[in-house]
């Protein structure tokens, strides 16, 4: 099967295999190097990309689903703006995660950030977003439940939840203060 | 591309019919809502897939939620995602707090509601809160030329195993229906992850009504993922009609009648599993108690 699809910005035309995960695509036919396991859909969460900018866990992803998909990689994630809020948040806690799921979970952290900046818009269109509990003091707490259930899509045990959640805090200050000056 | 393997052909119909034309084409075909359990099966890929893929993707009559004043009606494509954010008007609690507690956001982005409850060997959280609600599935019967629709109540679609009970025929869950008059107090209780720790996990939903002191309408459901799914009438008759708050004794008597129904019905539950359901159960006779006493 023939898919045209943008992955890291390039446009590629791909002959794989209709119902092949798109966790083995990135490995196998693309050469990237910042998916490196493939749970067969086991929710490892190891192999998070951003498809048209949502996080997804790729290898629950067939190529039949991708035709004139964008599909970003930690590859091209890092050499972006919004990497710097995480990577900053990280150099300020002390704390990064391993090798093996660094990718991975600053991926997840990117995708509680959207979620959290863009509640403003998601409420216009008459969304109840979930990572906040109280509508009304939405700027001030975070849903830390909701959020954790999150990060602990990857099974990885390399960071404590406390010092995620840290990180999850400081990147997101970081994230609204560009936005601040932004506007 | 795998040496010898065929790439499977993907039907997208657009419309039912263009279904039906399909499904008596190709009567192996696979039928693919969103594709997360497909996907986490061993087997998967490599494999011959021989009457190609139907992709439901492309049905965007299966994409409706409707509500009127009597009931809410959800596509079977809905993901649980969209259905959350579909909002605390048109949702009763316990099914809101199951679609949460279901996965990950990232993971609810690809969970169908059909899918879901379509799952052949495996009782997740919907499908037990679903139970619960006393919700209806819409499915559709193809066999040969023809095609028939039968509502059916979402308990009724597994037998006490688990296990869908669709038949041999191929069939397709279009919709659910769920009414709108459910009781004030819901519960919904999910120990540990049914994915990544099966052998272990524990699903219940629970809903009632209470008017002056008085328990009515019980409904309760108990899912060991892939070994029981259990929704006991005797419990919930014993249980509607009863005067909160129940005496701490009564609770554990009826805590311990749930432990033996589950033994007696099902092998397999493992210890940790049944003490696991029957604290549970307690908790919520005991927060009804609670509740009571302090209104």
């Amino acid at each position: 099967m023939k898919i045209e699809c943008t992955i890291d910005g390039k446009a590629l035309s791909l002959s794989v295999n209709s119902n092949k995960p798109l966790s083995l695509i990135l490995m196998e036919d693309v050469g990237n190097r910042t998916i490196i396991s493939h749970c067969r859909g086991k929710a490892c969460g190891n192999c998070i990309v951003l498809i048209n900018d949502e996080a997804e866990l790729s290898c629950i992803i067939p190529a039949f689903r991708l035709r004139d998909a964008t599909i970003r990689t930690f590859e091209s994630y890092q050499k972006t703006r919004q990497y710097r809020d995480i990577e900053r948040a990280y150099q300020a806690t002390g704390n990064t995660p391993c090798p093996n799921c660094y990718a991975s979970k600053t991926l997840i952290i990117e995708s509680i950030l959207q979620e959290l900046t863009n509640n403003t818009r998601i409420k216009a269109l008459g969304r109840n977003n979930l990572p906040l509990r109280d509508e009304e003091q939405h700027e001030e707490k975070l849903d830390k439940k909701a959020i954790i259930q999150e990060l602990s899509l990857n099974t990885c045990q390399c960071m404590d939840m406390s010092e995620m959640m840290q990180i999850v805090e400081i990147a997101l200050t970081y994230r609204r203060r560009k936005r601040v000056r932004r506007n | 591309m795998y040496e010898g393997i065929r790439s499977p052909v993907i039907h997208t119909p657009k419309t039912l019919s263009e279904f039906a034309t399909i499904a008596y084409r190709y009567p192996s075909a696979i039928i693919w809502a969103g594709g997360s359990y497909l996907m986490s099966q061993k087997e998967y890929y490599p494999s011959e897939i021989k009457d190609g893929i139907i992709d439901l993707g492309s049905l965007e009559e299966l994409k409706r939620i409707t509500r009127n004043d009597r009931f809410v009606e959800i596509g079977a494509m809905v993901t649980a995602s969209q259905l959350l954010y579909a909002g605390k008007l048109v949702l009763p609690p316990v099914l809101q707090e199951a679609l949460r507690t279901l996965a990950s956001q990232i993971v609810r982005r690809q969970i169908t509601i059909g899918g879901s409850l379509c799952v052949p060997d495996m009782r997740l959280a919907l499908s037990t809160t679903l139970a619960v609600l006393d919700a209806m599935a819409e499915v559709k019967y193809y066999q040969g030329g023809k095609v028939s629709t039968h509502w059916i109540p979402i308990a009724k679609l597994y037998d006490k195993d688990g296990k869908l009970l669709l038949g041999s025929q191929k069939a397709l869950l279009t919709r659910i229906r769920i009414g709108l008059e459910y009781g004030d107090y819901h519960k919904f209780v999910c120990v540990e992850d049914p994915i990544r720790n099966t052998d272990d996990c524990v699903i219940v939903a629970f809903q009632a009504s209470r008017s002056q002191n008085s328990l009515s309408k019980v409904q309760f459901c108990i899912t060991f993922p892939s070994k029981a799914f259990h929704i006991s009438k005797d419990l919930e008759s014993k249980l509607s009609g009863m005067t909160l708050p129940i005496h701490p004794e009564r609770v554990n008597t009826l805590s311990y009648e749930l432990v033996s129904e589950l033994t007696k019905m099902h092998s397999g539950i493992s210890e940790l599993q049944l003490e696991r359901g029957r604290r549970i159960f307690e908790s919520f006779l005991h927060d009804l108690n609670a509740q009571t006493l302090s209104s």
